[in-house]
């Protein structure tokens, strides 16, 4: 594992347009095609935030395995996709509107094997039908497996900030 | 007084009045007679395995905290200092002694009692009465195979009379294996903008909207079982145990149509613990009866096969936060515990795929209770009424409670005479004023 006290500008940049362009693919609602920047040995999980105090701090985020917001693989995420497309999930019919502003990129490691490890915060917008608008954020720590001239994402953990989800539902995807 | 709730529900045509899940003024009224009067879900006692283990959670809308003091037994208090009622407590869940309020330092045991308070003999001079500024304990707790309840009512019946025959039903999640249940670490909470009694009538008694409001899961990989093609018509039952309890459940012949009813992921394990199930429980509930969903009154709800237990707190008339666990059988091994439990974070829960959709309806339909004209237009709870089944005992011996058909409205119809007949109860307050003036018996 080597380390990325200085990680190269074009890395960098690269990755950026590969994440942003992941963003936008969301926010089109091109779903098919976002799901193909997943390998299909996929971990895609979101664990629970608690409020924790003193010696009880270091379980803020609840473990692997326990109740999680997502657990997923490649095969549950592409159903959540295909239920999306249904056009019979009535919570997104009409399709919320959202924005993912996708910031503070950082590559923390360049494995051997070429698979990066890479931290970014998210702030999404979601509005649907006429009143409800919510704000979601969090940081997504991403494993980039190398895939011809781009990447594959092999793994990402999202820690949503919230211990209560105030949202009406997490149905879109981060 | 009495008599003015009961009109809301009109029994003979099973119209609702629409104002119960807007009027403020009657959620007020559900505090003091639904949520300080019944016995109310805690969690499991697998949330708290050590000696002064704790876990924050609410009773109604009063936040309290549950710990497991050093001897062992479960407390419940109040989760408010005495002196200007700060939260002693800010966490979820952890382990302590002792909380200490972050405003002037009162410190209480977590056993509830007052043991410090700074200045208490510069200050206070000796006089303050500590016992008698102990967290406020509850008035009783108990717990039914591990699920922990607690009550505000001095004079509330005993947690067993309380479920009555419900526990006995209960007995098929708790009871079908040894060891009972477990909980998954960790729950969901999350705020939904709607009536508490929304989700409780959906879940107690709707086996209906399955197939619109989930169809959309149903074809997409995150089915509840196989059969559901069958349309309407799936033999089952809805069950009223009575106490504004009650659930919904398929009926197998056999142990062929038990095995019918299981996702093929699940096969293996069904037949392993099918006949445990039926030498625990008998015929009727180990054998015959595959409940779908239930809920127990006033705010919890449970659904078996999706094993998803809930509390829904209510939090205004048009504001309630839902919490979400897991549950499992103790005994059942590991690789089957992990994909059960996510077919239930798939399905249920923050992020599931069917929740969303049940959420948004509970939403739109208690926003047509805000409107004035909406509201004289009663809600409609008429489906099976006068179409029970004459004889229950005549389908088994065994049964308790009255039987709806699989699709009827009886559950939702006995929630809300339950829901009234509280609310009509003007008796004794479940928690008198509790001033010093008011205890020493002076006029107030």
């Amino acid at each position: 594992m080597t380390s990325m006290a200085h990680p190269d500008m074009a890395l960098w940049f690269r990755v950026q347009a590969f994440l942003v362009r992941e963003a936008r693919l969301q926010d089109d609602q091109d779903l098919s095609e976002w799901l193909s920047l997943f390998t299909d040995d996929l971990r895609y999980w979101m664990p629970v935030i608690t409020n924790r105090v003193g010696r009880d701090r270091g379980k803020e985020i609840s473990p692997f395995g326990a109740v999680a917001h997502f657990d997923d693989d490649k095969t549950s995420l592409s159903n959540r996709v295909k239920r999306l497309q249904t056009g019979m999930a009535w919570a997104e019919t009409p399709p919320s509107r959202t924005r993912h502003l996708i910031g503070n990129v950082e590559i923390l490691n360049v494995h051997p094997d070429g698979e990066l490890e890479v931290r970014s915060t998210f702030l999404v917008y979601r509005s649907h039908l006429e009143y409800d608008h919510e704000i979601f954020s969090g940081y997504r720590l991403d494993f980039l497996r190398p895939h011809e001239d781009q990447w594959k994402i092999r793994r990402r953990d999202i820690v949503f900030d919230q211990s209560v989800v105030t949202q009406k539902n997490l149905g879109l995807f981060f | 007084m009495r008599s003015h709730f009961e009109h809301l529900l009109d029994m003979k045509w099973g119209d609702l009045d629409r104002s119960i899940f807007s009027d403020p003024q009657i959620f007020e009224l559900e505090l003091e007679r639904i949520f300080a009067r019944c016995w109310l879900l805690l969690g499991h006692e697998s949330m708290l395995p050590k000696p002064n283990d704790f876990f924050t959670t609410y009773m109604g809308r009063d936040p309290v905290i549950v710990t497991r003091k050093a001897d062992g037994t479960i407390g419940c208090f109040l989760n408010m200092c005495r002196h200007r009622g700060n939260r002693v407590c800010r966490a979820d869940a952890g382990n302590a002694r002792a909380f200490s309020c972050s405003f002037h330092g009162w410190t209480f045991g977590n056993d509830g009692r007052l043991t410090n308070v700074p200045g208490y003999k510069e200050i206070y001079l000796e006089k303050l009465d500590l016992a008698a500024h102990s967290l406020v304990p509850v008035a009783k707790i108990d717990s039914y195979r591990g699920l922990l309840f607690a009550t505000f009512d001095n004079n509330a019946p005993s947690l067993s009379d309380f479920l009555g025959d419900m526990a006995w039903y209960l007995d098929m999640v708790l009871d079908r294996r040894d060891g009972g249940i477990e909980f998954l670490p960790g729950v969901h909470k999350w705020l939904v903008h709607t009536n508490w009694k929304f989700p409780v009538d959906n879940f107690i008694g709707d086996s209906y909207h399955g197939p619109v409001s989930h169809k959309s899961a149903w074809v997409s990989g995150f089915e509840g079982m196989p059969r559901r093609k069958s349309g309407y018509g799936y033999e089952g039952f809805q069950v009223n145990p009575g106490g504004g309890h009650g659930f919904g459940t398929r009926w197998a012949e056999n142990r062929d149509q038990v095995f019918e009813m299981s996702l093929p992921e699940f096969l293996d394990y069904e037949k392993g613990r099918l006949d445990e199930s039926i030498q625990r429980l008998g015929k009727l509930r180990g054998l015959h009866f595959s409940p779908m969903h239930g809920s127990i009154f006033p705010n919890v709800s449970l659904l078996w096969q999706g094993s998803a237990i809930r509390v829904w707190h209510p939090k205004g008339p048009k504001l309630t936060e839902a919490w979400g666990w897991c549950f499992l059988d103790k005994a059942a091994p590991d690789d089957y515990k992990r994909e059960k439990a996510l077919h239930m974070l798939q399905r249920h829960g923050t992020s599931g795929t069917w929740e969303a959709d049940d959420v948004d309806n509970w939403v739109q339909c208690h926003s047509a209770s805000e409107g004035y004209v909406a509201r004289r237009y009663p809600q409609n709870l008429e489906m099976g009424l006068g179409d029970e089944i004459d004889d229950p005992r005549s389908i088994h011996p065994d049964i308790r409670g009255r039987l709806g058909k699989f699709q009827s409205e009886i559950n939702q119809r006995a929630f809300y005479q339950r829901w009234a007949e509280l609310m009509d109860d003007v008796s004794t307050p479940a928690v008198p004023d509790m001033s010093r003036k008011a205890c020493q018996g002076e006029s107030v």
